[in-house]
This record gives structure tokens, sequence and C-alpha cells, in this order.
């Protein structure tokens, strides 16, 4: 392994040695809140080293023999893991004491997770493609079980498991079959040979068929979101918060990173139209009707990969920035997730419930966890000044732009239908009486990530530029 | 006055109550020191406003459109083409004072009458005043639409905390309501910007560079009924307005008073900046629509009036007639209509504003606004009904105050266009004057219904209401500065139309 090669995989091997080192910390001093700081500290020092210059050896930013790449998007992509990680972490901590789930292997286990991200992010090969994304699923099937007393959480684990592993028997056999037409495993090579202009293979249409199929899976799109309510009601919150950010803008990257090299992709356009479709409107409608706001949030959440897909549909016509649009909101997304479930995490934790009325008058003895929820809710609603209309904004504008007027008009009203159920939580929150909840407490670090994330989500929104310009060369 | 131009005065008008409606969060236990610092951000930004007026005669800056005297142009968002773009004629001259006055003065509306939370209370008014100062002075779409939706949401707070009644099913209504229209209108603005980029390529959301697009009479008039439903909605336009009595009657007094006097101005003055300008021919083609649904609006929101018994209420549906009457002259869109639609945009804002003051004050003395429980306040407290008097005339546009000038220009200007529609606007005028009557001589004159102890206007309140009284013979009597104020604007956009 020469000095190049040494760097690009440089935050791969500090995430798994971070990893094993958090095991054996945890194993010899029996403290998990020191197995959790040295988990917080490598995601944070894998996070700054993705944000280090590139040394001019490693242009042109990839090394065939490791599958891995060093460039912008993969160092961006990077350095969003770490800190998901890094801030469900710090969530962890407190959660985790609260309910009593003990153990070294929590912190060790989502920096796993948090390894196979970064390894799918880096991959231009797609064996390395597949292995990350399955090393990330891995850790999540043993997180989302987590809390064993509870008997939704060993549900919600073998849901997971099960829809899981079936969907990454599509990915690799979808994976296979292109690697059969292509007789090559490098990314852009297998891809540009997939889809030619003209008539196509039919093992190729196959090949995408399954790779969809596993992907709806992955990013919970209609008819494969079954297992999500049940996660995102059954997991430890802060968990939620790793699986909804982190592992969905993963999933997402992965279709990023396939899309943009195949060569004729508007052949995906019919099933992905479908897919968005039914997302958006039965996500939405179905979100009304919840009266839990987790399981509300997860209809919400597969609604909002529905925009995430008119944005690649936008983006398969080429030059309309629907890529761009896509990724910038998969970040948006998983900022606010962070947001979202970190603020649950801390409400939970001092002794809120599961339904909407639970939350009433929050806002009063939680201020900080509340006002972090809300923005976040309205962020979600895609009401400015956020990265949430910022990034609603983008995806419609490259619908538009690429044609794709009806999907974008239902789109649009299906938005505002959600506003009504995002609303209901903070009238819950705001405007109806606290019962006999005491005043809540929230950590110190805790209030750092929280306002971290809602600053982010504020400044991005905001001020979208810099991070559109590393995006920009998705397309 | 030349030491002044170099500040970005514009910018300040935005940021400022923002700034200090974020500083007054934290204060939420030392009530008193929120309630000054609000009124004196509220003052501060007042007087700053009315520093703008000195601008009004000098020369356009360089790349400023024609008939802008204040213009801030930055590089924002350079990928999409979006700017940071704010600029002020004389037509957003004239909202930006209404609304720094109006807001002020609702901090001294709610002075009393909050108890709880009072830091948020009036940093959500400060908000609020920046999202709409915001509005009237941006000329970059996407910025406009941003604060177009910003504004929203502390009015969603204000109706929810502090409101009464159903007031979860009111804020939620308002907010639902505004917003499902706000939707389709962004869509609306991508599509004009998608459409021009293609045309000029140039990729640009500067208002004064869509204007110039070329739209099939399809496309234009989808595009421009998105844009309607937006305003109309926020107007309100009958059958768009169930939304707004709910909203009023729910809401606490400082929110009706910002509401009627400002927020319903938003709707118009996007009309007149944004629809009529960058739509010429599909707003043309929707005139008589238009027409029709300005001419209900004042015939039912007057006739609907006659039958509350909720004071609150009956103000509310009085406010959709006049609105209507400002709808009847953007739609005429000659440069006499145009200039009363506007001018009745300020008389609206400021005696509505007035009235929705006065019933919060009776309602916090006697916990109770049905009209049938009040009776001789005249003789109990002679101040509060002597301006009750006043605005109640103004409101039915008595000759001498506000209302009637405004009135009186649109009728003027709608009628060689329209004269059929003028007519029956003239009912129009008349049925106001039928409510009102009755309802003064109902609660100032009859006798005592219920036996209430109530207090007369205490120095405070009488501030208030002197301001807005003076406001409203000014008006009245001498509305002169304000029409020459407003000339050039509405002869530019009015110059394009016959």
């Amino acid at each position: 392994m020469n000095g190049a090669e040494l760097w690009i995989a440089l935050p791969l091997l500090l995430l798994a040695i971070g990893s094993l080192l958090t095991l054996m910390v945890g194993a010899l001093t029996g403290n998990d809140r020191i197995a959790h700081l040295v988990a917080i500290a490598t995601a944070l020092f894998a996070a700054h080293w993705s944000l280090q210059p590139a040394p001019l050896m490693v242009f042109p930013f990839s090394v065939p023999s490791l599958g891995l790449s060093a460039s912008i998007v993969t160092r961006t992509f990077t350095f969003f893991f770490c800190l998901m990680a890094a801030g469900a972490l710090v969530f962890s901590m407190g959660y985790n004491q609260q309910r009593a789930l003990r153990g070294e292997e929590y912190p060790a286990t989502l920096l796993f997770a948090t390894f196979g991200m970064v390894a799918l992010a880096a991959s231009t090969n797609l064996l390395t493609l597949f292995l990350g994304l399955e090393a990330m699923t891995f850790g999540f099937y043993i997180l989302v079980a987590f809390d064993l007393k509870q008997d939704a959480s060993g549900e919600a684990g073998l849901k997971y498991l099960l829809m899981g592993a079936f969907s990454a028997a599509f990915l690799a056999f979808g994976i296979a079959l292109l690697y059969c037409i292509g007789g090559t495993l490098d990314i852009s090579q297998a891809m540009r040979r997939s889809l030619v202009i003209g008539p196509v293979h039919p093992a190729v249409l196959a090949g995408w068929g399954c790779l969809l199929i596993g992907m709806a899976f992955k990013l919970s799109l209609v008819p494969a979101h079954l297992w999500t309510p049940d996660v995102y009601e059954g997991a430890p919150a802060p968990v939620v918060a790793f699986l909804s950010g982190g592992s969905k803008a993963a999933a997402l990257l992965l279709l990023l990173l396939l899309l943009p090299q195949a060569g004729d992709a508007c052949l995906l356009r019919a099933p992905l139209w479908g897919l968005a479709l039914f997302s958006m409107v039965l996500g939405n409608l179905a979100g009304l009707l919840q009266n839990r706001v987790r399981r509300m949030l997860a209809y919400s959440s597969i609604a909002q990969m529905g925009y995430v897909v008119l944005a690649l549909i936008a983006g398969l016509a080429g030059g309309s920035g629907g890529y761009q649009a896509g990724a910038y909101y998969a970040l948006a997304y998983g900022v606010i997730s962070l947001a979202a479930f970190g603020a649950i995490a801390v409400l939970e934790r001092n002794g809120c419930g599961a339904t909407l009325e639970e939350y009433n008058g929050r806002g009063t003895t939680n201020p900080l966890a509340s006002g972090v929820l809300a923005l976040a809710l309205f962020a979600l609603a895609g009401i400015p000044p956020t990265t949430g209309f910022t990034g609603k904004f983008l995806i419609f504008t490259s619908a538009l732009k690429s044609g794709e007027i009806m999907l974008a008009v239902i789109g649009i009203l299906t938005a505002a239908v959600s506003v009504y159920y995002y609303l209901r939580v903070i009238t819950c929150l705001y405007f109806k009486p606290a019962g006999n909840a005491a005043q809540g407490h929230v950590s110190f670090a805790e209030a750092v990530v929280l306002l971290a994330a809602s600053a982010s989500i504020l400044l991005f929104g905001l001020f979208p530029s810099s991070l559109l310009n590393i995006l920009k060369i998705l397309g | 006055m030349s030491a002044m131009s170099g500040l970005p005065i514009l910018s300040i008008l935005v940021v400022l109550p923002l700034l200090g409606g974020l500083c007054l969060l934290p204060l939420g236990r030392r009530a008193e020191l929120a309630k000054v610092a609000a009124l004196v951000l509220g003052g501060a930004e007042f007087l700053l406003a009315c520093g703008c007026w000195l601008f009004a005669a000098s020369p356009s800056p360089a790349g400023a459109p024609p008939g802008f005297f204040l213009f801030e142009d930055h590089s924002w968002i350079a990928a999409y083409g979006i700017r940071y773009t704010l600029g002020m004629d004389g037509i957003s001259l004239l909202m930006v004072l209404l609304t720094a006055l109006v807001t002020m003065l609702a901090v001294l509306v709610s002075w009393r009458s909050i108890h709880s939370r009072v830091g948020l209370h009036f940093s959500l008014l400060l908000l609020m005043e920046s999202g709409i100062m915001g509005v009237f002075l941006s000329l970059d779409l996407f910025l406009f639409y941003l604060f177009w939706e910003v504004m929203l949401i502390p009015m969603f707070f204000l109706i929810g905390i502090w409101g009464h009644g159903r007031n979860l099913y009111s804020a939620m209504k308002f907010f639902l309501f505004t917003l499902s229209g706000s939707l389709l209108m962004l869509l609306a603005i991508i599509s004009l910007y998608l459409i021009h980029g293609a045309q000029s390529g140039i990729y640009s959301f500067a208002l004064t560079a869509l204007t110039g697009t070329t739209l099939s009479p399809a496309t234009g008039l989808w595009l421009y009924a998105a844009f309607l439903l937006a305003f109309a909605i926020k107007f309100p336009l009958v059958p768009l307005h169930t939304w707004l009595p709910d909203a009023h009657t729910d809401a606490p007094t400082a929110g009706s008073v910002i509401l009627a006097g400002l927020l319903l101005k938003t709707g118009a003055y996007g009309l007149i900046r944004f629809g009529y300008p960058l739509f010429p021919e599909a707003a043309r083609m929707l005139t008589p629509l238009v027409f029709v649904l300005a001419v209900t609006g004042i015939l039912y929101g007057s006739w609907v009036a006659f039958s509350q018994k909720d004071m609150k209420r009956l103000v509310a549906y009085s406010s959709i007639g006049h609105m209507g009457f400002v709808a009847l002259g953007i739609a005429a869109w000659t440069p006499v209509a145009l200039s009363g639609a506007v001018l009745q945009m300020v008389n609206h804002g400021l005696t509505t504003s007035a009235l929705f003051a006065l019933v919060g004050m009776l309602d916090e003395r006697a916990h109770t606004r049905e009209i049938e429980a009040f009776g001789g306040l005249w003789g109990k407290i002679p101040r509060f009904s002597t301006f009750f008097m006043i605005f109640a005339m103004a409101s039915a546009g008595l000759p001498g105050l506000n209302n009637f000038v405004g009135e009186f220009l649109v009728l003027a200007g709608t009628l060689k266009i329209a004269p059929l529609t003028t007519a029956l606007a003239f009912i129009g005028v008349i049925l106001p004057l039928v409510y009102t009557v009755l309802l003064v001589q109902k609660i100032l004159f009859q006798e005592e219904r219920r036996p209430l102890q109530l207090a007369d206007l205490n120095p405070r309140e009488f501030a208030v209401l002197s301001v807005l009284a003076l406001g409203d013979f000014y008006l009245g009597l001498h509305p002169t500065p304000l029409l020459g104020m407003l000339k050039l604007p509405v002869a530019l956009l009015t110059g394009g139309m016959p």
C-alpha cells in the first residue's frame, strides 16, 4: 500500500480501528461513557481528516486496486456520515443510560455502520459498493434491536433484518447480472456498458430491476416501505436519527454513483416515476392518520424519499441539476432527521411518551428540545428559511426543467397536505397546556449538537452556494 | 442625508426587527424589559422608515429600475441566478411606513393584555414586522417568496398561543389556507424562471428581467392563475375568505391588528408589484373575474357584517368589503384607480387596526365582545366613544375622513372602464354606512343593557388611538403628499396598459 492508497483509505482505517478500540476500552474499563467518548472522538477525527485537502500524489482521486476514490463528493459525504455518527452517539449517552441499555458494543457497532457508509461513499467498484452497503445495514440490524427489554424493538429488528436480507439478495443478484453483461466491476465502465442506447439486453433490464427493488427497500419507497414505521417506532431514538439521516443518504448516494454513469438511464424513468408518485402520495396521506409522533415521522420519511426520487428522475434527463438537487436534499434531510430524532431522544429521556398527547406543553418544560423539534418539522414541511425549503425548491426546479410537470404539481400538492401533520405536533408542543411534566434537562453535549444541527438547517438553507458548488459535478 | 445614503438602509429595515426579535426571545421572565425593548425597536424602525421619506425625491441610484429611489442588489445563490435585491419606490414606501407604524402600535396595544410568555410575544411581533418589510421591499422573486412564507410563522404562533376560543383550529386553518395557495405560486415562479432562462439564456429571478418574458397565452394564464390564487387568499377575495373571520375572532388583539392592518395588504401589494407587471396579457384576460370577485366581496362582506353578533367578526367582515375596493382599483388598472387602491390599503390599515384595537380594549374591560352586551357607552366612557365614533365613521366612508378619499378615487378610476361594476360597487359604499350607524347607535347611544363597570381610556390607549386618528384625518383632508408620492410608480406601472 503506497502513500496515496493510505491517504485515501485513512478515514476507513480510522473508523475500523476506532471501532475495535471502543470495544477494547469498554471491555477493559467497563465504563460505557468512556467507550462512547472514544467512539465520538474517532468519528470527529475521521470527519476532520476527510476535510483535509488532498496531497498531490492522490490525483486523480482514485485508486483502482482498492476500488476507492477520494473525490470531493466522497469526502463531503464522509464528513457528513462521521458527524452524523458523532451526533447520534452524543444522544445515545443520555438515552441509553436512562433506558438501561448497557454495553460498549453499541458505540462500536455504530462506528462499524459508519465504516460501511464511508466505504460506500468512496467506492468505485461494484463489489466495494455492495460490501459497504451491507456493512452498514449489518450494523443497523443490531442497533435497531438493541433495546432488548422492549418487544417493539425486537419486532422492529426482526422486520428490518428479514426485509433487509431480502433486499440485499436482490441487490447482489442485480450487481451480478450487470457484471455478467459488462464484464467488469468498475462502476463507470460497468454502467456505461449496461444501458447502451438502442436495444437493451434483457439481463441488463433484469439487473437494473433487481437493483431498484433493493434500493426501494433501503430508501423505504412505497411499496417497499412496510418496515419503516415499525423500525422508527421500536428502535432507540438515536439509532433512528442515524438510520433516517445516515443510511438513507448512503442508499441515495449509491444511486447517485450509479445513475449518472449509465449511458441511457431514461429507461429507468417509468419505474422511478411510479416509486416517487406512490411514496409522495401514500407517505403524506398515511402521515395524516398517525397519532404517534415517531410513526408519523416514519411516513414523513417515506414521502421525503419520494421527493428525492423525483429529483433523480429529473436528473435522468440530464442538464437539469436533478442529481445535485437530490444529493443536497439527502444531506439536508439527514441533518433534519438528526435534529428531529435527537430532540425526540432528549424529550423521551425526560419522560415523554410515544403519542401526540404526550408532547403537549413540552415547549415550556423542554424549550430547547421542543424548539429544535419545531424547527426540524418546519424544515420537513418545506417552510423557508430552512434547508428543507431550499432542497424542495431545487428539486421542483429540476423537475420542471426536465419537463416532469405533472409529478411536480402532485408533489407540491402533497407537500401542502403534509404541512397539516407537521403543524399538529407543533400545536401540541406550544399551544396545549402542559401536563404535570417536570422541567426537562438537556446535557451540554446534547445542547451543542442540537444547536449545531439547527444552525446548519438555517445556514445551509439560506446560503447553499458552497454546498451546491461541491455537488455540481453530479449533474 | 448624504451620510445616510451609504448605509444599506433597506437591509437595516428588514434585519433590525429580526435581530431585535431574536434578542427578545430569552427575555421571557423579564416582561417589562421585553416590552420596553420591543417598543424602542419598533420606534427606531418607524423613525428609520420616516427617514426613507427623505430620499423620495432623490434620483434613482445606479442599476435601480425606474421609480425606485432606494436600491440594494447583491449576489446570493449565484448558481441559480438568485440575487438579494431590495428596492423602494413610492408604493413600497407607503407600505413600509404603514408596517412600521402599525407594528409599533400593536406593541402598545398588547402592553397589558399579555401575561404569559411575554418575551416570546413581543419577539414574534418584531419577527413578523421583519417578514412583512421583506415582502414590501423584495425585487427578486425568490427573496419575495421567502419572506412571503416566513411571515406566516409568527402569526401562526400568535394566534395559537395567545388566542382564545377555537384558536388551534383557526391558527391551523390560517396557515394551511395561505400556504397551499403559495405553494402553487412557487411552482409558477420556478416555471417563469425556467421559461425566461430558456428564452434569454440568462437564468434570473429578478423582477426586472422576468417582466420581459414572452409567454404563450395558455402558459401565461396558468402561471398568472397560480399567482392570483396565492394573492386572492391573502386579500382575501370571496370565496377564499373563510379563514379570515376565524383567524380574526380567535387572534389576540395585536394579532388582529397586524393581520388586518398589514398581512392583508401583502396580497394586494403582490398583485400590484408582481401579478400585473409579470403577466399583463393574462391579467387583462382575467380582469372580469377579479371585478366579479371584488364586487362580490364588497357586497357579501357588508351583507354578512350586518348579521354579526360579535364585534370582532363584524369588523373582520367589513374588512373583506373594504379590501374588495382595493381589488376593484387594482383590477381597473388605471392611474386614478390604482392610486386609490394603494391609498385605500393605507386607509384600511389605519382604520381597521384602530377598530380592532378598540374592540380589544372593550374586550379587556368587559370580557365580552357581544354587541348586545353594550349600550350607552357615550355617557359612561366618553373618550373611548369619541374615538369609536371617529373610526366607525371613517370606516363607513364619511367625507373628510380617509376611507372616503380612497373609495372615491377607486370608483372614479373604474367608472370609465366598467360602469356596471362601479354602480354595483357604489351600493357597497352605502351598506357599510348602514351597519356602522346601527352598531354605533346600539353600543354608544342606546340604553345600557348590562351593568358593566368600564374604565375610560388610559394614556397609553389614548396615545395609540390619537396617532391613528391623526392619520385618518390627515389622509382624509390632505392626501396630496401621498398621492404625489404614488404618481410616478403608478404611472410607470399603468403605462404599459390602456
